[in-house]
């Protein structure tokens, strides 16, 4: 049987150590928003043969008048490239603006039969809107499962348990934060709902432990047995079940994740890799740190009593 | 515990596999030439625009723009009656460019009017910017004085307008209106008064014809021409239908714009499903290598979560519409098989702890049952407050959990993009279904098969091989 509680110190100094690393990344390269929530103009380019790209992108700017930059993209399922432009200025562009910049670059490179695959303009207001309503949302998530678990748990130090169990949740999705900066994702609504999904299914798994504790706290009944054993016993009771659980999810998630990679769907993969990190996070954040954590408090409860 | 019979399990795997099979293929019954859909398949799954390629945009009146208050009016209220004629409008051009497929939803709050569309089936030319200037266009009809003066009449006193051909040259078409009461008697006092003066024709900030007044109209119709350069057929059908279209209240301005290409988005999907494949058949070999009998059970169980999937996404009736179906929704599709399978392994772990303890198989599949059931609740609860809230703050801002959420998302305005919308959907009705198929059927299938004299043998349920 493995000592949870007793390694709590151990489990804390992991995730503390992840969660400083993603801070250093943080702060080194700049977190980067998507311009769903900070506004902004991504057009992306297609075209036969071969267009030079630092012509290509002096084109564009010509053609706008502001800056951009200008990145290469493989396309979904082939092997040709495609040329993301971002504009730098926070506004996006008309569609007037974006109809003229497609007629000057055909005029441009006439040979090369350049389209527009994808164009993506948001006004820097409409997104900063989006952004406050996005991080609302996940306060109201986090507020209602609080409730949720203080009031199925209410037996267990209703309050206590609902606050350990929501204070892993925050770390998992402070670990799906990290996987989007330390991988350079930008944010975007992606990892809203990421956040979200982590949410819902990480308490699962908190919630069978806690259950099993509930559980053999009752058989334990009078006889008053010592707390940290019966979390331990419970923890290592429900270990099966939780692995075996979070290996299915996990493993359809793997899947989309490699199937994404491999054929080159960007828009899927920055959802499924920082989702499956949640994932793997949830697992551990349940097993590892709520149980031990939510047995360290009622341990103070108790020596204050 | 009641007990079930033996040909409970055939019952309940058949109607499963069947009603999976059904949603997928549908059921049509033909007669002579007719074919009568009962029952939708899978190929009427209504894609996202991101699979299908269209366009996503988001309009706004003018900034500072401020309606016309009438007498007692509050300005609130005003607006509101203009956003949704407006919105009236554009489903109406949307309509009449046979765009079957789209969405118009209004923020009120924000006095925003988005608008998303597919491209039309086997469209080859793509042009969203086009398409997005066609919509937006304000559309204001006006008859004025001279060349440039003041205005006459105004589109809304335009009771129809049909095309025509010119009579003294066939091959050039023509635009005829006739006009109401006000509009026929502006019509006649201006070319009384103007007799031998121009008046002209404009379709916003554009001047099509400027015509010298020949006779004083009194029936209450006139000719608009392309003036030197005539009218096509199509050309002047498409005016037509902007003047029967109705002018909008305000000039619109985009605040957001996206659009995808149709090749981008059905590869992008195919990949998906490919992905749900695979990983449905990884779960299925997992759980029966693991779990063995309780582990098939579980694979009859997903089919039919699955199933309920691709029924609640089509309708499945053919009455009922089809959900809009995204890349993340086919994401939550393939998630909810994950977290599907679930209930069936806690419960058969359970099974398999009492069967080594030394339970009876039927006392262990029942208390594998009692003892889990509240934790797969809770479970599965806290995934439908989570669907909830994606729904909420994802979606449409008069749907249902749109509408329940209100309150808090409602001063934010309305989301940019949709298509986590179907993610939070599918996550929902997977946690139905699960609760209907991982619970229920599982129950009562293996509640049925351990009835089975052949298959009562502890090692089938997790226990030691004797």
């Amino acid at each position: 049987m493995i000592d949870f509680c007793g390694k709590r110190k151990l489990w804390f100094s992991i995730s503390l150590g992840l969660l400083a690393l993603s801070l250093i990344v943080a702060l080194v390269f700049k977190v980067e928003l998507d311009i769903t929530f900070r506004g902004g103009s991504i057009v992306t380019y297609s075209f036969d043969g071969d267009v030079d790209k630092t012509a290509f992108e002096n084109e564009v700017q010509t053609l706008l008048g502001q800056q951009v930059s200008l990145q290469e993209q493989t396309a979904i399922n082939s092997d040709k490239v495609n040329y993301v432009v971002t504009l730098s200025a926070k506004s996006g562009i008309t569609p007037e603006q974006q109809q003229a910049v497609s007629e000057g670059l055909a005029k441009a490179f006439p040979d090369n039969n350049i389209q527009v695959v994808s164009s993506n303009n948001v006004d820097a207001v409409v997104g900063r809107g989006f952004l406050i309503k996005s991080l609302v949302a996940l306060l109201v998530a986090f507020l209602l499962l609080i409730v949720y678990i203080a009031f199925r748990f209410r037996k267990m130090g209703g309050w206590s348990a609902g606050v350990t169990a929501v204070l892993a949740l925050v770390h998992d999705v402070m670990i799906v934060l990290a996987t989007f900066i330390i991988f350079r994702i930008p944010i975007s609504d992606n990892f809203i709902a990421v956040a979200l999904t982590i949410l819902g299914w990480s308490i699962n798994a908190t919630i069978v432990i806690y259950d099993r504790i509930r559980e053999n706290a009752a058989l334990a009944g009078k006889r008053g047995t010592d707390i940290r054993e019966t979390v331990n016993k419970s923890i290592n009771q429900s270990l099966t079940r939780t692995i075996n659980t979070s290996v299915c999810t996990i493993l359809a998630m793997v899947v989309v994740c490699v199937m994404a990679l491999v054929f080159n769907v960007h828009s899927i993969l920055e959802f499924a890799f920082p989702m499956t990190m949640g994932m793997v996070s949830g697992a551990y954040s349940s097993i590892c740190i709520a149980g031990p954590l939510w047995e360290m408090i009622q341990q103070r409860k108790l020596k204050a009593a | 515990m009641k007990k079930v019979g033996k040909s409970m399990f055939f019952i309940v795997a058949v109607l499963i596999i069947g009603l999976t099979a059904l949603s997928f293929v549908g059921f049509s019954t033909s007669y002579g030439d007719f074919t009568t859909k009962h029952i939708k398949s899978a190929e009427d799954i209504r894609w996202g625009i991101d699979i299908r390629g269209g366009v996503d945009v988001t309009f706004t009146p003018p900034k500072d723009y401020k309606p016309v208050v009438g007498e007692g009016e509050k300005e609130s209220d005003v607006m509101l009656r203009e956003l949704n004629a407006a919105k009236a409008i554009i489903n109406n051009r949307l309509a009449t460019q046979n765009i079957a497929d789209s969405e118009v939803y209004t923020d009120t709050a924000q006095n925003r009017i988005i608008v998303r569309f597919p491209w039309k089936e086997g469209e080859t030319n793509f042009n969203p910017e086009e398409a997005v200037k066609e919509l937006g266009e304000t559309a204001l009809l006006t008859i004025r004085e001279g060349a440039d003066g003041p205005v006459i009449l105004e589109g809304k006193n335009v009771k129809q307008a049909s095309v025509g051909q010119n009579p003294d040259n066939p091959t050039e078409f023509v635009v005829q209106l006739t006009f109401d009461e006000d509009g026929t008697k502006a019509i006649s006092d201006a070319t009384q008064r103007l007799l031998g003066q121009q008046i002209s024709f404009w379709m916003d900030d554009v001047s099509f014809s400027s015509p010298v007044v020949r006779d004083h109209i009194t029936d209450g119709k006139a000719t608009m021409s392309g003036g030197s350069t005539p009218f096509t057929v199509e050309e002047a059908r498409d005016m037509a239908d902007k003047i029967n279209g109705g002018a909008l209240p305000f000039k619109l301005e985009t605040a957001s714009f996206s659009s995808i290409s149709p090749t981008l988005g059905t590869g992008a999907r195919d990949v998906m499903l490919w992905a749900g494949v695979i990983a449905f058949a990884l779960i299925s070999i997992f759980m029966i290598a693991k779990y063995r009998l309780p582990g098939m059970v579980a694979v009859i169980a997903l089919i039919g979560q699955v199933g309920g999937l691709i029924a609640c996404t089509t309708g499945f009736f053919n009455s009922v519409p089809s959900f809009t179906m995204t890349l993340p929704g086919i994401a939550g599709i393939i998630l909810s098989i994950g977290m599907g399978v679930d209930a069936n392994v806690i419960t058969a772990e359970r099974v398999k702890e009492e069967i080594l303890v030394g339970k009876s198989i039927d006392s262990a599949v029942n208390n594998g049952f009692e003892r889990t059931f509240s934790a797969i609740f809770d479970g599965n609860i806290t995934v439908v407050i989570v669907a909830a809230i994606l729904m909420g703050a994802f979606g449409p801002p008069d749907s249902f959990f749109g509408t329940l959420f209100g309150f808090i998302f409602s001063p934010f305005g309305a989301s940019a993009t949709g298509t986590i919308y179907s993610f939070g959907y599918t996550l929902l009705v997977g946690v139905v279904f699960n609760f209907l198929m991982g619970v229920t059927a599982t129950r009562l299938m293996l509640k049925s098969i351990i009835r089975m004299k052949p298959l009562r043998k502890p090692w089938l349920y997790g226990g030691k091989k004797s």
